[in-house]
């Protein structure tokens, strides 16, 4: 217990003194604002993690932007998470067909690829918020749907599933206070774990130029602008890189102690 | 007994062949539907790409609303398109006027290479390493390759390849940076999708191992006086196969985002190279022609995923799907 208590602390040490420099990024420091004058210098006081080719302090649009990537990262998988759940305790609950016909869509929506479905979407919408958004909920519901589908359909096999229904309760309420309780935990895993993925997602649009368009400052769009001033910008270069490692490495380790958790 | 399986292993395979084709036909009409859904004027949007934005003129712009049948009504279109796809004709590239079929089939040719070599190279490290972790749970060896594979998962793949660039290639210089013209060319863009490809099938290799050897029959192997080699090769190797054989599909889907990245970043002409070049142009015929190939390719991987488990263990196909 001790050592947990011990871990818990320092993370929200951790936790404390990122949250504090996205605080001091944001307010101090514009990610927008180019001075060619400065462009590629080396970390210095004033730049603690050096300028990109634009003169453009990568400290700023490092911090700036995390917040973003985060934020929709956990929107998008969050309205996945909503979607998927729903569409699974309505498989578990209903009959035949209808539960046919949606875990027949589970499968069909699982044979496609993630990146390439949140790509097309957001290359053919020109980039932005809403196609990235829009193209990870609908890579990722269907992992929660068929999840949830499996979980609950044990659940409503269970003996106080059968007693609650001989007490006339509603089979939605039943659903909602019997059976979801118990999908939950491992939804929330699969959530986190589905973040980490949703932010490599992000990225890797970023990086191919098909996501949240310049000059919004994200992670993967900043390593590419970087690429070809790989042997004078190291650090600029592996900022991001880092940054984003280690997001994915938290959300990941996370998920996968929730899942163990239960 | 043993006739009855005889007849229901082509009614499994058919069902399964239906499901790909259903696959198909919806990943087809999500990429019509896409195409429409798009804001704007199609037929502008081709001149502009075409022509470039000084040279579009109200004319030209009707013009290419004739040539390419854009006024007609869109279920005619939605037909016109499902026929198309069905005799693998699905037009004309808006950038360079080619058949797109001709052009994905140059690309896919090389994608096909660079697939081939990514996935050797990736059994090559992984097999060894995760029947070796498999055979001796929570060695060294074993919390090692947990510990690098769960690194290596949270590394999204273009940081692999920089990083594969920065150390071959800036440093070294041992390699070719891009493109592609002699087989050096292949070694970065696979060893980076190789090693994408590894950190995951060293943990299912391993842990279908460590399940295989806890199962009854082979402790009954080893009661026989079999050593654990000589068990693992006869009783255990086919057992575990078939899990390591699905992932081998799913492994598929995690190659085809990695083509996308892989092959922008080393500047490889496959088809992720063109999808995305496509896409960067709004050149649609061509990412539809992308999304299909990539989509149907699945569908059929998986299809034969399918196929091989129910051919290594017969007692799958009496629930109907090979997979999970």
């Amino acid at each position: 217990m001790a050592a947990a208590d011990r871990r818990y602390l320092w993370m929200s040490g951790v936790a404390a003194g990122l949250v504090v420099s996205v605080v001091a990024a944001v307010w101090h420091r514009d990610p927008l604002h180019q001075d060619l004058m400065v462009a590629l210098t080396s970390p210095s006081l004033r730049f603690p993690l050096g300028t990109d080719h634009l003169g453009r302090d990568v400290f700023a649009r490092l911090f700036h932007g995390l917040p973003r990537s985060v934020g929709i990262a956990t929107a998008a998988v969050a309205a996945a998470a909503f979607f998927g759940t729903s569409a699974g305790l309505i498989a578990a609950a209903s009959n035949r067909l209808v539960a046919g016909a949606l875990m027949r869509l589970t499968d069909l929506a699982l044979a496609f690829p993630g990146l390439l479905l949140a790509m097309v979407l957001a290359g053919l919408m020109g980039g932005g918020t809403m196609p990235v958004l829009l193209g990870i909920s609908l890579a990722q519901w269907p992992q929660f749907a068929r999840m949830t589908r499996t979980i609950a359909a044990t659940v409503m096999t269970e003996a106080h599933i059968e007693a609650s229904r001989l007490a006339g309760l509603a089979e939605w309420r039943i659903l909602l206070r019997q059976v979801m309780p118990r999908v939950l935990t491992q939804t929330m895993a699969l959530a986190t774990l589905g973040v980490g993925g949703a932010v490599l997602t992000i990225s890797s649009l970023g990086f191919l130029g098909l996501g949240l368009q310049p000059p919004t400052p994200e992670w993967g769009a900043m390593i590419t602008e970087l690429l070809p001033y790989m042997d004078v910008a190291p650090i600029q270069i592996a900022a991001p890189c880092i940054a984003l490692f280690l997001t994915v490495l938290v959300c990941m380790a996370a998920g996968r102690r929730l899942a163990e958790a239960r | 007994m043993q006739r009855a399986v005889r007849h229901a292993i082509p009614r499994a395979v058919f069902r399964r062949v239906l499901e790909a084709i259903a696959v198909a036909l919806i990943l087809a009409t999500i990429c019509f539907a896409l195409v429409h859904a798009i804001p704007g004027d199609m037929a502008l949007r081709i001149a502009v790409s075409r022509l470039g934005v000084e040279n579009t003129s109200p004319a030209a712009v009707e013009q290419i609303r004739e040539a390419e049948m854009l006024s007609r009504p869109l279920i005619a279109q939605y037909g016109d398109w499902l026929r198309a796809v069905a005799t693998g004709d699905i037009g004309r590239s808006f950038v360079s006027g080619r058949p797109v079929a001709e052009e994905l089939l140059g690309a896919s040719g090389y994608t096909l290479r660079l697939a081939a070599m990514a996935w050797l190279l990736s059994y090559a490290f992984a097999l060894p390493l995760g029947i070796a972790a498999g055979l001796a749970p929570n060695g060294a060896l074993d919390r090692a390759t947990a510990l690098a594979a769960a690194a290596l998962s949270s590394l999204p793949t273009f940081m692999i390849g920089i990083a594969l660039i920065s150390v071959f290639v800036l440093s070294l210089d041992w390699l070719p940076p891009a493109g592609y013209r002699r087989t050096e060319h292949l070694v970065l863009p696979a060893t980076t999708l190789a090693l994408g490809l590894v950190a995951p099938s060293v943990r299912i290799i391993r842990n279908a191992v460590v399940e295989v050897q806890d199962a009854t029959y082979m402790t009954y192997a080893r009661i026989r006086g079999f050593g654990r080699i000589k068990a693992f090769v006869r009783h255990g190797l086919r057992n575990a196969s078939i899990p390591i054989v699905t992932f081998a599909a799913l492994q598929f889907a995690y190659l085809m985002d990695g083509f996308l990245i892989v092959e922008t970043l080393f500047n490889y002409p496959g088809i992720g190279d063109a999808m995305v070049k496509a896409l960067l142009a709004r050149d649609v015929p061509v990412v539809m022609g992308c999304a299909l190939l990539i989509g149907t390719s699945y569908a059929v991987i998986s299809l034969l995923a399918d196929i091989i488990c129910m051919a290594l263990d017969p007692r799958l196909v009496d629930e109907g799907h090979g997979s999970r």
